[in-house]
This record gives C-alpha cells, sequence and structure tokens, in this order.
C-alpha cells in the first residue's frame, strides 16, 4: 500500500488525533489507524497489532503515542513497541507523540540508546497539525511527486513541469524546463520539507558551469519569476516568490493570492 | 616517643639537674621542656585521633544531605511531569476541538464570521506560548536539582528546523517572516544536551516573534572549538540599561518601568543559564530606534565538543 501512515494511539477517536489525522489525509497520506479488539491487557494489544500491521502492510511511516492505555504498566508501552520496531525495522520512520516537554527518564534513556541517525523523532502532542506534518516530512525523507506550492501553483517532479491550476484545467508553464525547473524544483523541495530554510548558493550554482555562475543563477531566478508572475496574472518583485537572503542563497516564498 | 622522650626527662630533671649544674634552678628548664613535650605529643595524639573521625562524620553527612536534595528534586521532577500530563488533557481536549472545526470549516469552503476566526486562532496562537510556560518551568526544576549535564551527539540544523516548524505559521499569522541557514550548509554533528540546546532556542524564537516588524533570521556557524547560533530580528530594539538585565531572573522591562508584568521574566534567565551549564554563553546586542539599522541578536555559543 503506497504512501501509508500507520497512526497507533489509544486515543485515536481523540480530537487532537482527528486533526493530525485529516489533516495527513489532505497532505495525501493513506492513514490506517490500529484499533485492536480483546480483552488481554491493552498494551499488549496494541503491540501485537502494530507489529502484525508493520509486517503486513509496509507502511512508510508509523505515528506512535507513547502512553497507550491506562494501566500503569502501558504507561510506556509506545517505547516498548519502538524499541521492537527499532530492532526488526530499523530504517522505518516513527514519529512518537509524546507528552511530555522534555520526557521522563525512560524516554529520555530510549533518545540516547538510539543512533543519532536512526529515523526516529519525537513531538509534543499539543504541536499543530502542520508541525506533524512537516516532520513527517522530513523524517520519511522522500518528496511527492506533485509539490503543491500554493492552491494555484504546483510542481511535477516526475515530468519536470510546473503547472497553474487558476482555470480549471492545470496549465502548463513552458518557459520553466531543464536548468530553471531544477533549480525551482531545489527550491520547492527544500520549502516543502523546511519553510524558512535557505538554500545556500553552493547548492544551486552547481548547475552552471565556469566564473560566472553566481550571475548566471541570477538571470535564471529572474527569468523563473516573470514566466510564474506572468502565468499568475501578478507582478513579482525582489521580495515575492524567490527571495535572496543576505548574500547568502535563495529562499522560496509562495505567492500568498 | 616524644611523649616518652618527655616524660623521662621530666622524671630525671632532678639528678640531670643536679648533675650538669650544682644549683636548684638547672632543674627548672628541664622540667619544663619535658612537660611542654609531654603536653604537646598527648594533644596531637588526641587531635589524630578526633580529626578524622569528625571530617569523616561532615562528609557522610554532607553526603546524607547531597541524597537527600537529589531525591527531592527528584520526587520534584516526578510530581511535575504528572502534574504537566495532566494539565495537557484538557489543553489537548480545546485544542483538539479546535482544530476539528478549523479543517472543517477549511474542506467545506465555508466563510467564517472573523470573529470566531479570531477566536480560533487565538487558541492556536497561545499554545506554544502554553508549551513554553510549562517547559520553562520544567527546566527550571531540572536546573534547581543538581543533576549530571546529557552530553549526546546532536545535529544542530534539526533543533532549528522543529523550531521553525513550530513558529512559521505563527509569524505568518503576524505578517512575519523567518529564515535561517547554516554555514556551512552541511553543519554536522556537536557534542551537547539536544533538549536544553533547542529549549534555549525556543526561548529566543518566542521572543523574536513577538517582537520582530517583519524579519526573523537564525544563523547557524561554528570555528574550530565553539558552534554559534544567532537569532536576529528587525524589531525596535532594546535599550541599553535594559540589555544589562535582560537575563537577570524575573526580570521584565515592565519591572524597571513600574508597570504590570506582562511575562514571567524567566524564559531569558533559564537560556543564559543553561547556556552557562553546558560551557557556552548567551549574550545579546541591540540598536534601537530611531537608527535605521533597529534590530536585537542574541548569540548562543556552545563548545562542539560538549562541556569540560
Amino acid at each position: 500500500m503506497p504512501n501509508t501512515i500507520l497512526i497507533v494511539d489509544d486515543e485515536s477517536e481523540s480530537p487532537i488525533v482527528n486533526a493530525v489525522k485529516r489533516r495527513l489525509d489532505q497532505e495525501g497520506w493513506n492513514t490506517q489507524i490500529i484499533k485492536p479488539e480483546g480483552d488481554r491487557s491493552i498494551g499488549d494489544e496494541f503491540e501485537a497489532l502494530t507489529l502484525y500491521t508493520i509486517e503486513e502492510k509496509t507502511p512508510d511511516g508509523v505515528l506512535l503515542d507513547i502512553r497507550l492505555g491506562e494501566y500503569r504498566e502501558d504507561q510506556f508501552k509506545g517505547l516498548d513497541i519502538l524499541q521492537k520496531i527499532v530492532n526488526r525495522h530499523p530504517k522505518l520512520p516513527v514519529l512518537m507523540f509524546t507528552q511530555y516537554a522534555q520526557g521522563p527518564d525512560r524516554e529520555t534513556a530510549v533518545r540516547g540508546s538510539l543512533q543519532w541517525d536512526a529515523p526516529v523523532d519525537f513531538i509534543d502532542k499539543l504541536a499543530s497539525p502542520e508541525e506533524v506534518v512537516l516532520r513527517l516530512r522530513r523524517l520519511i525523507g522522500s518528496t511527492p511527486d506533485r509539490i503543491p506550492i500554493n492552491n494555484y501553483l504546483y510542481l511535477d517532479t516526475n515530468t519536470k513541469t510546473v503547472f497553474v491550476t487558476m482555470d480549471e484545467t492545470p496549465r502548463l508553464i513552458e518557459d520553466i524546463n531543464g536548468v530553471k525547473f531544477d533549480i525551482f524544483e531545489e527550491l520547492a523541495s527544500t520549502w516543502y520539507r523546511s519553510p524558512g530554510e535557505l538554500v545556500p548558493f553552493s547548492r544551486l550554482e552547481r548547475y552552471f558551469e565556469g566564473e560566472e555562475a553566481r550571475g548566471s543563477l541570477r538571470v535564471r531566478i529572474r527569468e523563473i519569476k516573470v514566466s510564474l508572475g506572468k502565468a499568475l496574472g501578478i507582478s513579482l518583485g525582489a521580495s515575492d516568490l524567490i527571495i535572496n537572503v543576505r548574500d547568502q542563497g535563495y529562499r522560496l516564498v509562495p505567492p500568498k493570492m | 616517643m616524644v611523649a616518652c622522650c618527655g616524660l623521662i626527662i621530666l622524671i630525671l630533671s632532678p639528678v640531670l639537674g643536679q648533675r650538669s649544674s650544682d644549683y636548684l634552678w638547672g632543674i627548672e628548664p628541664l622540667a619544663y621542656i619535658a612537660t611542654i613535650m609531654l603536653l604537646t605529643s598527648l594533644l596531637l595524639m588526641c587531635l589524630s585521633y578526633y580529626i578524622p573521625r569528625i571530617l569523616e562524620r561532615s562528609v557522610e553527612s554532607a553526603n546524607i544531605d547531597r541524597r537527600t536534595t537529589e531525591k527531592w528534586g527528584l520526587l520534584t521532577q516526578q510530581y511535575f511531569e504528572l502534574f504537566h500530563h495532566d494539565l495537557g488533557r484538557p489543553l489537548r481536549r480545546i485544542l483538539g476541538k479546535e482544530r476539528e472545526l478549523q479543517l472543517t470549516f477549511r474542506a467545506a469552503k465555508t466563510e467564517i464570521h472573523p470573529e470566531v476566526q479570531g477566536l480560533l486562532d487565538e487558541i492556536e496562537i497561545q499554545t506554544p506560548s502554553f508549551r513554553l510556560m510549562v517547559s520553562n518551568i520544567q527546566v527550571l526544576v531540572q536546573l534547581e536539582s543538581p543533576t549530571v549535564p546529557t552530553i549526546q551527539p546532536v545535529e544542530p540544523s534539526q533543533l532549528i528546523r522543529r523550531i521553525v516548524d513550530r513558529y512559521t505559521p505563527l509569524a505568518a499569522e503576524a505578517s512575519k517572516e523567518i529564515t535561517w541557514w547554516s554555514e556551512p550548509a552541511e553543519f554536522g554533528l556537536v557534542y551537547s544536551d539536544g533538549a536544553a540546546i533547542e529549549h534555549i532556542l525556543t526561548n529566543l524564537v518566542d521572543n523574536t516573534v513577538r517582537y520582530a516588524d517583519e524579519h526573523i533570521e537564525i544563523q547557524l556557524t561554528k570555528n574550530l572549538t565553539d558552534f554559534f547560533i544567532r537569532v536576529w530580528d528587525d524589531g525596535p530594539g532594546i535599550a541599553p540599561y535594559y540589555t544589562q538585565h535582560i537575563f537577570d531572573r524575573g526580570w521584565t522591562p515592565e519591572v524597571a518601568r513600574i508597570e504590570e508584568k506582562t511575562s514571567s521574566g524567566l524564559g531569558l534567565f533559564i537560556a543564559s543559564t543553561l547556556a552557562k551549564k553546558y560551557g557556552g554563553d548567551l549574550t545579546v546586542e541591540s540598536v534601537v530606534e530611531p537608527d535605521i539599522d533597529h534590530h536585537t541578536a542574541f548569540l548562543l555559543s556552545l563548545p562542539i565538543k560538549g562541556p569540560d
């Protein structure tokens, strides 16, 4: 099953988990909620069903709560399940829902025992659905085939094309291709995973050869902005869409429309 | 040995004194010297017996005190974690309902009454402040407890990304922008306490988002021994007579103006204390309006290889 996120939370019907689920659905993920049915200790049920579902469905990521149930022994059941997932599927991204800002001793110990590059991260349960989505995007690491910049603009990374969706049928922006598409894709994928992060000149200049790489890059950026401005029917100034920050690099700022 | 010599001389002093001198006064100095030797030796023997025992007892009582403080610190932390969990429950319900509403309205493309939208936004805006406040109290409890710093490999750029994730929507709501970068672009690992760095930065960015005019910049750099995180904003700046107190516990500009406090004044104090605990420092530099280059920049410096 492609693009599947497993949600393991004993409060799966709660509004806060619901809001995250809805946001993930909007994002295009297939969310599957683990709901055990049985009389045994609820934590054990969650563990068995989660591990089984991971084997069966091979999801892209897991959203796992630390506390699974009200029993005292299940207070940290999520951490036990995490250790088992890490042992059996060391590359499966897991985002742990925690209710502690800095974590009680046991959670801190688990954090410490993980490899620094393990695809496991912890997030406060009060985090906004946007924060959860961004964290998952980075943990999973892959960029989708379609990167939506705003409601009217998206990139198709498969066909290396940019579309405007102001009319009913998406309209291709023909001018943005080749190196211009590569530059725009670099900026868009960085923004998609980490809004606010600047793309340094060094990463963008590799598309050009010769001494005038910086100048060529500036020209291409200007051309991209002109093409997109024309397609969107707006005028894009120096501080719109792609901005130069302190002569360090460029950053994408989705246009407000 | 000295005591024995002293005793022998004291006993023999009448004989020795009379032999060495024909006069009686010759006996006296010998008797005095012998008595002094005897008494000094006895005193030293007593001291050598009692002092180690007294010292041992004081070390033991210090250990008991330390264990009691540690136990108290641990208990306070545990109580606070319970309190934090219970405090979070109603807030999660309120927030969850608010977020569901927002998503429902968005999905239905319904026009929301501005006052309702304002109310929903306010709940969302106050959440990070609440998270930070609870977290500040927790860190304060930890700082008061004699705990050993946890040093692990940390990727500082990941920590900055997380904080930017959290504050970007809030900044956008107030028409402000957060930009961040690292030099070099592939920054790598440092040895420190990730939770402490994240906490320091959260306090700095929370402040900055509040006071910036339009732009907030976070820059991550390093030299051979230290790494630096500079949090800059284009706000009105902080007057020099305020900057010297800005890291004091409980101090806020309202304290100086004898006005009602709008914050606890704990955030920057905690941030500065944490920076020092991990072998670094936190400083501030500011240019105030009407200077055209008005800004405030906080500079966090920490050792790459962890505290000594």
